[in-house]
């Protein structure tokens, strides 16, 4: 009986130390030194520069980026955030933040990318309607132009004709 | 009207028709001109109204301007506004050379902007663990918001204007997606702070 007591002290014992070394040990193990937040944030840096790049490319095409937009400003403030965290030595956090400004981006390169092809060939379907359009308009303006000209020429011609000064009792 | 002079009409009225025809296709193709492209950034008072700046300040108390920006750059545009605070000795932006100052910014704003957009952010900031020894004072944090950066700036008494003066500033940054980052797009405006240990 006393035996297993003894035994329980010691695995308690063991399983106290153990929890000391892990709480000790875990949080050391996920610290973030300046140049990994650093490299973190410059990341988040890189990917929101490529990000408005290509939003704005997408804009120019005539996609409505509304919904990207809100996206980039999400990822902005989280930027902000990381900077202020990484200027007051919360590299862990500022890392944090850097990681969550990205993540605010999934998806935006790609839906952008596809808007914009979407939009591009709107427009080219667009114009080529247009194109159409304007050739048909051109070749009835042609042709009814041309038969315009030509009755209008013979209506001249008839009335210069009629103007003409006829004898009277001619035979 | 003869028939040469009718021809002329004729042949004119047809040129002006195909125009017509041709106009929306062409508006498709060429490129409208675009206007003066341009950014505006202001800073208005606790009233909204471009006076009441904060000016006698002190620690723990909060105050509020309204920071805005305009984009007329005629596409989506990626700001970022640095906020600085520097004491009369140390440098401003050089608008003449179009060089931002080099002190580092104790905070920043990112905001994309469409054309003809604008953005306009009511800014509350504070000072804590402001301590006066002598002719000198020194700021060592400023809450922008709700973030709370430490800075350890030093102003040295006015005798002249009896103030210990501090500069709170803004500079305006543009990115430049052809690949050299953000540029400072020499536009900043600040206000005066007079530092005082009571009101």
């Amino acid at each position: 009986m006393k035996s297993a007591a003894k035994d329980c002290r010691n695995i308690f014992a063991c399983l106290t130390v153990a929890m000391i070394i892990a709480a000790w040990l875990i949080p050391a193990g996920f610290a973030v030194n300046v140049e990994e937040a650093n490299a973190v944030i410059s990341q988040a840096e890189t990917d929101i520069g490529s990000a408005y790049a290509v939003v704005a490319d997408a804009e120019t095409a005539g996609v409505d980026i509304s919904a990207l937009l809100n996206q980039l400003s999400s990822a902005g403030d989280s930027l902000s955030r990381a900077y202020v965290a990484f200027g007051t030595g919360e590299y862990a956090n500022a890392s944090a933040l850097a990681i969550e400004c990205s993540r605010a981006l999934d998806g935006v390169t790609v839906t952008a990318a596809s808007l914009k092809a979407e939009a591009e060939k709107a427009h080219s379907d667009r114009l080529l309607f247009s194109m159409v359009g304007s050739s048909v308009g051109l070749v009835l303006l042609l042709v009814f132009g041309f038969l315009g000209w030509k009755l209008l020429k013979k209506r001249y011609f008839k009335r210069i004709l009629d103007m003409k000064p006829q004898m009277e009792g001619a035979q | 009207m003869n028939l040469g002079d009718a021809k002329l009409v004729y042949a004119f009225s047809c040129i002006v028709l195909s125009l017509i025809i041709l106009s929306p296709t062409l508006a498709m193709v060429i490129p409208s001109p675009s206007g003066e492209r341009f950014s505006e950034l202001w800073l208005l008072g606790s009233d909204h109204m471009l006076a009441y700046y904060p000016f006698n300040v002190s620690a723990g108390e909060t105050y509020k301007v309204y920071l805005g920006i305009n984009n007329q750059m005629g596409n989506l545009s990626y700001y970022r506004v640095n906020v600085k605070l520097r004491n009369e000795s140390e440098p401003l932006p050089n608008s003449t050379m179009g060089l931002p100052s080099p002190l580092e910014p104790i905070f920043e704003y990112n905001v994309f902007l469409r054309n003809n957009e604008t953005w306009e952010r009511e800014v509350l900031f504070s000072f804590a663990a402001v301590s006066f020894e002598g002719d000198v004072c020194r700021v060592s944090k400023v809450l922008i918001g709700e973030h709370a950066v430490d800075v350890s700036k030093i102003a040295v008494w006015n005798e002249t204007s009896n103030a210990f003066y501090y500069e709170l500033f803004f500079e305006l940054w543009i990115y430049d997606p052809a690949g050299s980052g953000f540029q400072f797009h020499n536009r900043d405006v600040g206000f005066w702070l007079n530092m005082s240990s009571q009101l």
